[in-house]
C-alpha cells in the first residue's frame, strides 16, 4: 500500500487504478431486470442501466453491483448458470456489457456482478456433456457416485424441497451431487480442468472490464467425507489460488465473499490475517436485523455487542454492510448456538420477526417514517464498512407483499409519474411485475423526477448524506472506538483515520435523549456539525454534554481548535 | 500552609454539599482531621489524602476519605470548579479533580507497597499514563476513571475494617466469574487497629450503562403506547431481566462456592422475624403512612417466624438493585458488593439468604416501573401498564434466575414475602425523609403485598 493511499484522497478512475478502491466505494444493488427498460419489451436491460448511469453518478454512487448477467433457464432466479461466458439475451449482449462497463469507467465508477462459482445449471453444456459421455472431456466435471451414500454429513441446504444432496441421473445412471436445488449439479473442484476453466471465466468478464466479483456458494465447493462440505481446507487454498492469478493480471479487481455466517467465520474468507489473501469483502450479515432490533428496544447494545464480537480483519478488506437487499435473510441465518440471544429476543417479539424477512423495503418496514429512515441510512453510512444501497430505497420505494417473498421487493425502479413509472414503455400488462400503485408509495407520489425536484427531498438528503461520507474518507478507512455513554438509548463512536475524525452520535430512541460523552482524549477540538458546518463548543474535560431529537443522529467532524 | 482551624472551617462548610456527604442536609457540628497521609508536595502547594471525623449536629460522628489540594495563590482555571475555599493566599480544592494527584494513586497501586502510612496492594498490570477524569453522578463514593482502562472508587465514608467488595469482588473474579469486573488493586490503611480500605481499581467495563437506565428506557416506551401490551412492544425488556436473573443465580452459586455458608432453622428464622418487627417499628415512627398495614406487615414476619425449613445462607450482594448492575456489551455485571453503605460493617457481611438480593432486585423492577408515576398523579391508565411492566419484568427476573440456580425463587413464598415487604418497609422510611412526592411507590407496593395473603403467585 503506498504512502498515497494511506492518506485516502478520493481519485478518479482515470487517475489511479487503487486497488482499496472498494474500502471508500459506495455500493448500490442493482436488479437488471427492474432498473430501466431500453427497448421496450416489459423487461428492464443492460442499454437501460447504461441509460441512468448519470442519475447513478449524481447520487453519488461509487460501484454498482449486479445480480446474475448471464445466460439461463432461469429456474433459480439466475443463479443456475447455462453459460457462463454469456450475457441472458433480455438483458443485451456482451456488447451492451462492455459498453456498459465503458461508461460507467467514464464516470469513475464500477461495475461488480454476482458469479456463481459452486454449481452450474444443469441445462449447461458441461453438464449436458459429463452425463452423456463418462468417459469424455467432461465426464469429470461434476461430482458424480454409483450410490447416493457418500458426504452423508453435509446438510441439505433448501430442505423444503430436497430430500437429499444427490440426484440419480438416468442419462449417465449415476447419483450427481448437489448442494442446493437437484438442477444445478455442483462443479468438482478436485477436477483440475475445472478450476482452470473457472479461473478462466474470471479472467474473461476481468478482460471485459468488469471491477469484481461477488462469489457466490463459496463455502461449499469442495466435499470431502467425514466432513459437512463446507469451509474445507481445500475451498480457501483454491480461493488463494484464484486471488492470486487474478492480482497478477488484474491489481485494483475485488472478491465479494458470499458466505451466509457469523463474523467469527467469514473472516476465515479473508484469508492471512496479515495479507488478507483470499477474498477483500465480505457481508456482515449480522449486522442488519441488529440495527432493526436497537432502534425497536431502544438500546444501543444489540449493534454493541455484535460490533464487539466482531473480529478484525486485514487491513486491506472490508466488510460490506446494508440495510435490505434482494437476498432471502431469514433470522436462522443469523442465528447460531447460545453465544446469541437474537433468536430468543425475536421469538419474543413476533412482529419483528415478520419484519426482519426479505418481504419489505425499507420505507415500509419502517412506517414510512422520515426520521427512522434518515436514522437508518446515517447509520449504514458511519458503521464500518462499505455501505450498499438496495435500489429504489433512495428514493423511500415501497414493496407489494401480494407478490410473494422475494418478487415483492423487485418491482419496478419508479423514475417518474408517467407510464410504469418511467420504467418502461410497454403496455403495462407486459411488464416482468406490476408497478407499484399504491396512494402511499406508488409510483405517482414516489419517484425520482419529483425528488429531484424537491430540495427536501428524501433523495436529495440521501444525496447529501452521500457527499458528506465522501468528503471523509475516514468513514470508510478509519477505526471504529464506541464511547461510553450513560444513556443506553444513545449509541455514539468516533471514526479515525489519520488526521480525519469523525463523531457520530444517534439516538435509537423515539424521543429527545441527552447524552454525556467522554471527549477527554479529544480535549482542545472543535466539534463542527457536517451538514451546516456548524461549530460546537470547544471539548473541554469534563463531559460533553449533547441533546438529540427522538431518532436523530449528528455527525462532527473533530477539528484543531485554529482549524476553520 | 494552611492554619488547622482554617482547614476543619473551610471543610464543615463544604461537606454537607458533597453527595457523597451522609449527613444529609444536617449541618456539620465539628470536623476533626483524624490522618493526613501527603501524596504530593510541590513549590507551590501539596495535596493529601485526609481522614475526617465528621459530626453532624445531634447525631454520631462518622468517618469519611478525602483528598484536599492547596495551592498558594489562586487556582488555576480547570481547577476553579472544584473550589473548597480559600484562606489567606491559600487555595484549598477537591483533589479528585487534580489529574497529578490521580495518577500518582494509579502509580501506587501499579507497584503496591507502603507509602506515608497507606498500604497500597496490586493484583494485576496496571496501564499507566492514561488520562483520568471523575465519574459524575455517583451518589456514595467517588470514582475516577482512567482512559478507558481502568476505574478507581474511592470510599467516601469509611468503617473500620476491610471493605467487603474488595473481599468479595476478589473471590468471584478469582472463581472466574464473567458477571464482576476484575479488581486490579486496592489500598487501605489502619483505623482503630484494623485494616481498612479506602480504594479500589477495577477494569473499567467500557460501553456500559446501569440497569437503572435500560429499565427506564423500556418503561418510557410502554408509557408511549397507546394500546400495545408489556410483551408487545419494541422496548421490551424481559429477555435482559432474564439474563439478569441468571447472572444474579451465578453470582450466587459462586459465592457459596468460595466464601463460607451455613444452614439456618427455626431459631433463626424467628430471630430474623424479630429483626423485620423491630425494624417496622422504628419505621412506624417515621412514616405514620405505614400505619394501615402494620397488621398485614406483622402477619407476614410471623409467617416467618413459623418457618421450621432449614434455610441456606451465605454472602450475598446486600444492596442489589437496577443501579447496581451495568449492561456491558457481553452482557451484565454487578457491582458493589459492599452492603448497604449506611449500616454497620458486622451486618454488611453477615451470612444472608440470597432471597434478599433477589428481593431488592424485584423491587427495583417496581420503582423502575413507577417512579415516572408521581409526576403523573391519577393516571389509571398509566398505573396499569406499570402494573404490567413490573410483573413482567419481575417474572423474568425470576425464571433467570431459576433457570441457572436450578431453584425456583418463587417457591419460597413466605420468605421472599417477608424480605420484600421489608425493603420496601425501608423505602417507605427513605422516601419519608428524602423524597416525599415518591413515598406512593412503597406504599402502593406494601398495599399489593399485603393483599396477597401467604403467597405472591
Amino acid at each position: 500500500m503506498s504512502a498515497e493511499l494511506e492518506h485516502g484522497e478520493l481519485v478518479s478512475l482515470e487517475q489511479s487504478r487503487d486497488p482499496l478502491w472498494f474500502k471508500r466505494a459506495v455500493f448500490y444493488e442493482v436488479l437488471i431486470r427492474g432498473f430501466a427498460d431500453s427497448n421496450g419489451d416489459g423487461t428492464g436491460d443492460i442499454k437501460g442501466l447504461t441509460s441512468k448511469l448519470d442519475y447513478l453518478q449524481w447520487l453519488g454512487v461509487d460501484c454498482v453491483w449486479l445480480l446474475p448477467i448471464y445466460e439461463s433457464p432461469l429456474r433459480d432466479g439466475g443463479y443456475d448458470i447455462s453459460d457462463f461466458m454469456k450475457v441472458l439475451p433480455e438483458f443485451g449482449d456482451l456488447g451492451d456489457f462492455v459498453q456498459l462497463v465503458d461508461e460507467a469507467h467514464k464516470r469513475g465508477m464500477r461495475i461488480i456482478a454476482d458469479l456463481v462459482m459452486n454449481h452450474s445449471s444443469d441445462q449447461h453444456p458441461w453438464f449436458q456433456a459429463s452425463r452423456a459421455d463418462p468417459d469424455g472431456p467432461y465426464g469429470d466435471y461434476y461430482v458424480w457416485s454409483d450410490t447416493d451414500e457418500p458426504y452423508a454429513d453435509a446438510r441439505i441446504i433448501f430442505v423444503d424441497t430436497e430430500t437429499s444432496n444427490w440426484t440419480w441421473d438416468p442419462v449417465r445412471e449415476q447419483f450427481f451431487w448437489h448442494r442446493f436445488f437437484s438442477h444445478q449439479p455442483d462443479l468438482n473442484y478436485d477436477n483440475p480442468d475445472v478450476q482452470t476453466q473457472m479461473i478462466e471465466v474470471l479472467k474473461f468478464w476481468l478482460d471485459m472490464g468488469i471491477d469484481g466479483f461477488r462469489l457466490d456458494a463459496v463455502p461449499y465447493l469442495f466435499e470431502r467425507e467425514g466432513t459437512n462440505g463446507e469451509n474445507l481446507p481445500e475451498t480457501h487454498e483454491f480461493l488463494r489460488r484464484v486471488r492470486k492469478e487474478v492480482d497478477e493480471l488484474y491489481p485494483d479487481r475485488v472478491m465479494l465473499c458470499e458466505a451466509n455466517q457469523w463474523p467469527q467465520d467469514v473472516v476465515e474468507y479473508f484469508g492471512d490475517p496479515e495479507s488478507g489473501d483470499e477474498c477483500q469483502m465480505a457481508f456482515h450479515f449480522p449486522l442488519m436485523p441488529r440495527l432493526f432490533m436497537a432502534v425497536r428496544r431502544e438500546s444501543r447494545y444489540p449493534i454493541s455487542e455484535i460490533l464487539a464480537n466482531t473480529p478484525a480483519i486485514p487491513k486491506s478488506c472490508q466488510w460490506g454492510i446494508f440495510l435490505r437487499n434482494h437476498d432471502e435473510l431469514t433470522l436462522e441465518m443469523v442465528t447460531d448456538d447460545e453465544r446469541d440471544y437474537m433468536y430468543a429476543e425475536y421469538a419474543k417479539d413476533p412482529r419483528m420477526k415478520s419484519n426482519v424477512g426479505i418481504a419489505r423495503r425499507l420505507a415500509p418496514l419502517l412506517e414510512n417514517s422520515r426520521d427512522q429512515i434518515e436514522l437508518f441510512t446515517g447509520l449504514l453510512l458511519s458503521l464500518p464498512g462499505s455501505p450498499v444501497l438496495y435500489y429504489g430505497d433512495e428514493i423511500g420505494m415501497g414493496d407489494n407483499i401480494y407478490l410473494g417473498d422475494r418478487d415483492g421487493v423487485r418491482t419496478p425502479m419508479q423514475w417518474s409519474a408517467d407510464r410504469n413509472a418511467g420504467f418502461s414503455t410497454a403496455d403495462p400488462q407486459k411488464l416482468y411485475l406490476p408497478t407499484i400503485l399504491d396512494p402511499v408509495y406508488g409510483y405517482q407520489a414516489i419517484n425520482v423526477e419529483a425528488q429531484m425536484r424537491s430540495s427536501s427531498s428524501l433523495l436529495n438528503w440521501t444525496r447529501n448524506l452521500l457527499a458528506m461520507r465522501r468528503e471523509h474518507p475516514v468513514f470508510g478507512m478509519g477505526s471504529y472506538d464506541e464511547l461510553t455513554t450513560s444513556n443506553p438509548s444513545v449509541l455514539a463512536f468516533v471514526r479515525e483515520f489519520g488526521d480525519d475524525r469523525v463523531l457520530c452520535v444517534n439516538n435509537l430512541s423515539r424521543f429527545p435523549q441527552p447524552v454525556e460523552l467522554d471527549l477527554q482524549s479529544f480535549e482542545g477540538r472543535v466539534p463542527v456539525e457536517m451538514t451546516g458546518h456548524v461549530r460546537f463548543p470547544r471539548i473541554g474535560e469534563l463531559p460533553y454534554l449533547l441533546s438529540l431529537p427522538g431518532h436523530g443522529f449528528l455527525w462532527f467532524s473533530l477539528d484543531p481548535e485554529d482549524g476553520l | 500552609m494552611i492554619a488547622p482551624d482554617d482547614l476543619t472551617t473551610l471543610l464543615a462548610a463544604w461537606l454537607p454539599k458533597q453527595r457523597w456527604y451522609g449527613g444529609k442536609g444536617r449541618p456539620v457540628a465539628s470536623v476533626e482531621v483524624v490522618r493526613t497521609h501527603r501524596l504530593i508536595t510541590q513549590d507551590d502547594g501539596a495535596v493529601d489524602l485526609l481522614l475526617l471525623r465528621v459530626t453532624p449536629e445531634g447525631g454520631e460522628p462518622d468517618l469519611y476519605q478525602a483528598l484536599v489540594g492547596e495551592r498558594s495563590g489562586s487556582l488555576p482555571e480547570r481547577l476553579l470548579h472544584a473550589s473548597i475555599g480559600t484562606s489567606g493566599e491559600t487555595s484549598l480544592y477537591d483533589a479528585v479533580y487534580d489529574h497529578d494527584a490521580a495518577d500518582v494513586l494509579l502509580q501506587r497501586l501499579g507497584t503496591g507497597g507502603e507509602h506515608d502510612g497507606l498500604s497500597f496492594h496490586n493484583a494485576a498490570p496496571v496501564e499507566q499514563g492514561l488520562p483520568n477524569r471523575v465519574m459524575s453522578a455517583e451518589q456514595s463514593n467517588t470514582s475516577l476513571v482512567f482512559g478507558d482502562a481502568c476505574i478507581l472508587k474511592l470510599f467516601r465514608r469509611v468503617q473500620a475494617g476491610a471493605n467487603p467488595d474488595v473481599e468479595v469482588t476478589t473471590a468471584l473474579s478469582e472463581a472466574g466469574s464473567p458477571y464482576v469486573a476484575r479488581p486490579l488493586g486496592w489500598f487501605d490503611t489502619d483505623v482503630d487497629g484494623q485494616r481498612t480500605t479506602l480504594g479500589l481499581l477495577q477494569v473499567f467495563l467500557k460501553g456500559s450503562s446501569e440497569g437503572w437506565a435500560m429499565a427506564t428506557a423500556s418503561v418510557r416506551d410502554l408509557f408511549a403506547e397507546a394500546d400495545l401490551h408489556a410483551d408487545e412492544v419494541g422496548g421490551d425488556f424481559a429477555a435482559e431481566s432474564e439474563r439478569l436473573g441468571s447472572a444474579t443465580a451465578d453470582v450466587h452459586r459462586l459465592l457459596a462456592e468460595t466464601l463460607p455458608t451455613a444452614v439456618e432453622g427455626a431459631t433463626e428464622a424467628a430471630a430474623t422475624a424479630r429483626q423485620l418487627h423491630a425494624r417496622l417499628d422504628a419505621a412506624l415512627e417515621v412514616a405514620p403512612q405505614l400505619e394501615p398495614y402494620a397488621a398485614a406487615l406483622r402477619a407476614a414476619y410471623d409467617e416467618l417466624a413459623a418457618r421450621t425449613q432449614q434455610v441456606a445462607v451465605q454472602r450475598i450482594h446486600g444492596d442489589y438493585h437496577l443501579g447496581q448492575v451495568l449492561r456491558t456489551q457481553d452482557g451484565w455485571v454487578l457491582l458493589d458488593f459492599e452492603g448497604e453503605p449506611a449500616r454497620p460493617l458486622a451486618e454488611r457481611t453477615a451470612l444472608m439468604s440470597p432471597l434478599r438480593d433477589v428481593a431488592g432486585m424485584l423491587r427495583s423492577f417496581d420503582y423502575a416501573a413507577r417512579h415516572l408515576l408521581a409526576e403523573r398523579h391519577g393516571d389509571a391508565q398509566l398505573a396499569y401498564r406499570a402494573t404490567e411492566w413490573a410483573e413482567r419484568n419481575r417474572q423474568a427476573f425470576c425464571d433467570g434466575y431459576a433457570r441457572t440456580a436450578g431453584a425456583d425463587p418463587r417457591d419460597e413464598a413466605v420468605l421472599l414475602r417477608a424480605f420484600e415487604l421489608d425493603k420496601a418497609v425501608y423505602e417507605v422510611v427513605y422516601e419519608a425523609r428524602n423524597r416525599p412526592s415518591w413515598l406512593p411507590i412503597p406504599v402502593g407496593s406494601i398495599e399489593r403485598l399485603a393483599a396477597a395473603p401467604g403467597s405472591q403467585q
